[in-house]
């Protein structure tokens, strides 16, 4: 069903560019969880998780899905680990042209 | 020139989102006339039965095409101006008083509802799938008690836009500065399953005094979740002065076609104790005014922009393609929802750089203005 679709083939690689491009692969250095992680800055940080990942993680899977409210600040345990890659060089920082 | 970026403008789905939409609060329907309410393309009939239950139905009979929303309410059913025939909540026709016997397939499209937070709320699937009350939004508590205020609720036409360009907002850091006219110090995004959360903190801008995000005494902590892709609960707390307030707003639209939707918002105030009613009514008219104020803010950008498929993003901005990855598992029919579009993805974005620009701005225009009138100086 088509929705949104874009009418320029650079279009596609444009959205390719945002949501996956430098993303590197993290292994929580206490659970089993993979994720994606970005970082275009020390602060400005993305992750995509997966559905195995979260399933990995006890910290996300003890928090009931509707309370957003009280400061759903992620996992400290995986930010901890995200630190570590930056600081071992496996994951780098700064951004590309804007992505 | 072959390096000019162009627009892409794209299409814009022919389907309306499946979810949970709200018509408005649920006691503006319940006077036993019926009600007209723009939606999907069409118009919907909504009334109260015998029961108190609200019923809303394709506000167009499906004998003659008569309007039934300027009907009649007999009985628990809807009855046609045209020609009387009566509708059931349940789509069904209950009866033609002039006729033996009620044709067998006289079924109407009916919206399946829910009352959420004192609002009536109806389920859209273009696939027909039976409502969904697992991912209704949440119960306020203690909204609708002596506690808060009651909702002041309003209504909004917008014309010229798909109603993407309001979820847009939820990823886009900048523009509270420059349309809302405040300094987001801090600024994050959880989208996971049917939810877009927005996270923010924000500060006024001292050279500008209109709207609710603009006034240099306070600062606003606000979290803002979607739950499905047209209702929102926009939890703030306000600190003035250090006096603190609690904020609930609701911010919700229909789809009324491709290209425009009703925006409607709501607001409820915990009352601060000690203070006497009136006093409390003042102080939640005044967020109404001023955040209803930061709505219209948006609608003058939405109402003069045009869509775009392949926006150009420089690093400190937010996550649109995200936002919009999960905002088209609306729009995808179930069986074709792909993981990356409910899939966790958290974001959190340095507005360091982009506070020291814009305050350094702020006190150009501040100096400025100072010596355009030194009488502002002494005060
Ligand atoms: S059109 Fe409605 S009763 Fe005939
Ligand atoms: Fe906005």
């Amino acid at each position: 069903m088509p929705s949104f679709v874009p009418t320029n083939a650079e279009t596609l690689e444009e959205q390719r560019r945002y949501t996956q491009a430098r993303l590197v692969e993290v292994e929580c250095l206490d659970c089993l969880a993979k994720v994606s992680v970005k970082k275009n800055s020390e602060h400005h940080t993305s992750i995509q998780w997966s559905a195995e990942a979260v399933a990995a993680c006890p910290e996300l899977c003890r928090r009931t899905r509707s309370d957003s409210r009280d400061g759903d600040r992620g996992c400290p345990r995986l930010a901890a680990s995200i630190e570590a890659a930056v600081a071992g060089g496996a994951l780098s920082v700064g951004a590309e042209d804007g992505y | 020139m072959a390096d000019t970026r162009t627009l892409d403008h794209g299409t814009t789905p022919l389907r309306y989102a499946r979810g949970w939409h709200c018509l408005g609060l649920a006691s503006t329907f319940s006077d036993g006339k019926p009600h007209a309410i723009n939606g999907f393309g069409t118009k919907l009939v909504v009334w109260q039965d015998s029961k108190g239950e609200l019923n809303v139905l394709d506000g167009y009979c499906r004998h003659m095409g008569g309007d039934l929303t300027q009907g009649e309410v007999k009985g628990d059913n809807i009855a046609c101006p045209f020609h009387d025939w009566r509708w059931g909540g349940d789509g069904k026709c209950k009866e033609i008083p002039y006729a033996r016997r009620v044709p067998l397939r006289a079924r109407t499209q009916r919206y399946e509802t829910a009352v959420v937070n004192g609002q009536l709320l109806i389920w859209n699937d273009p696939e027909g799938s039976a409502a969904d009350r697992d991912i209704l939004p949440p119960e306020l508590p203690d909204v609708l008690t002596d506690k808060y205020t009651p909702w002041s609720w309003h209504t909004k036409e917008i014309n010229g836009s798909h109603c993407r360009e309001l979820i847009d907002n939820v990823a886009d850091m900048a523009h509270f500065y420059y349309v809302h006219f405040a300094f987001p110090t801090s600024f994050r995004n959880i989208f996971e399953g049917h939810t877009a959360t927005q996270f923010m903190e924000s500060t006024g801008r001292p050279d500008k005094t209109t709207g609710g995000y603009s006034d240099a005494n306070s600062t606003l902590k606000s979290v803002a979740t979607y739950y499905g892709p047209s209702y929102m609960i926009n939890w703030l707390t306000v600190d003035y002065k250090g006096f603190v307030t609690e904020v609930i707003l609701i911010n919700c639209h229909i789809p009324t076609g491709p290209d425009s939707f009703t925006l409607q918002y709501g607001i409820s105030v915990q009352k601060p104790e000690g203070l006497d009613d009136k006093t409390v009514d003042y102080i939640a008219e005044r967020y109404t005014e001023s955040f209803g104020e930061g709505f219209l803010q948006d609608v003058h950008i939405w109402e003069n922009k045009v869509a775009v498929q392949n926006p150009l993003l420089c690093e400190e901005d937010g996550p649109v393609y995200q936002l919009r990855r999960w905002y088209e598992q609306f729009y995808t029919d179930v069986a074709d929802i792909k993981p990356e579009m409910t899939d966790r993805f958290e974001f959190e974005v340095d507005t360091t750089k982009a506070n020291e620009y814009w305050h350094a701005e702020v006190a150009e225009n501040l100096a400025k203005r100072a010596a355009d009138d030194p009488e502002t100086v002494s005060h």
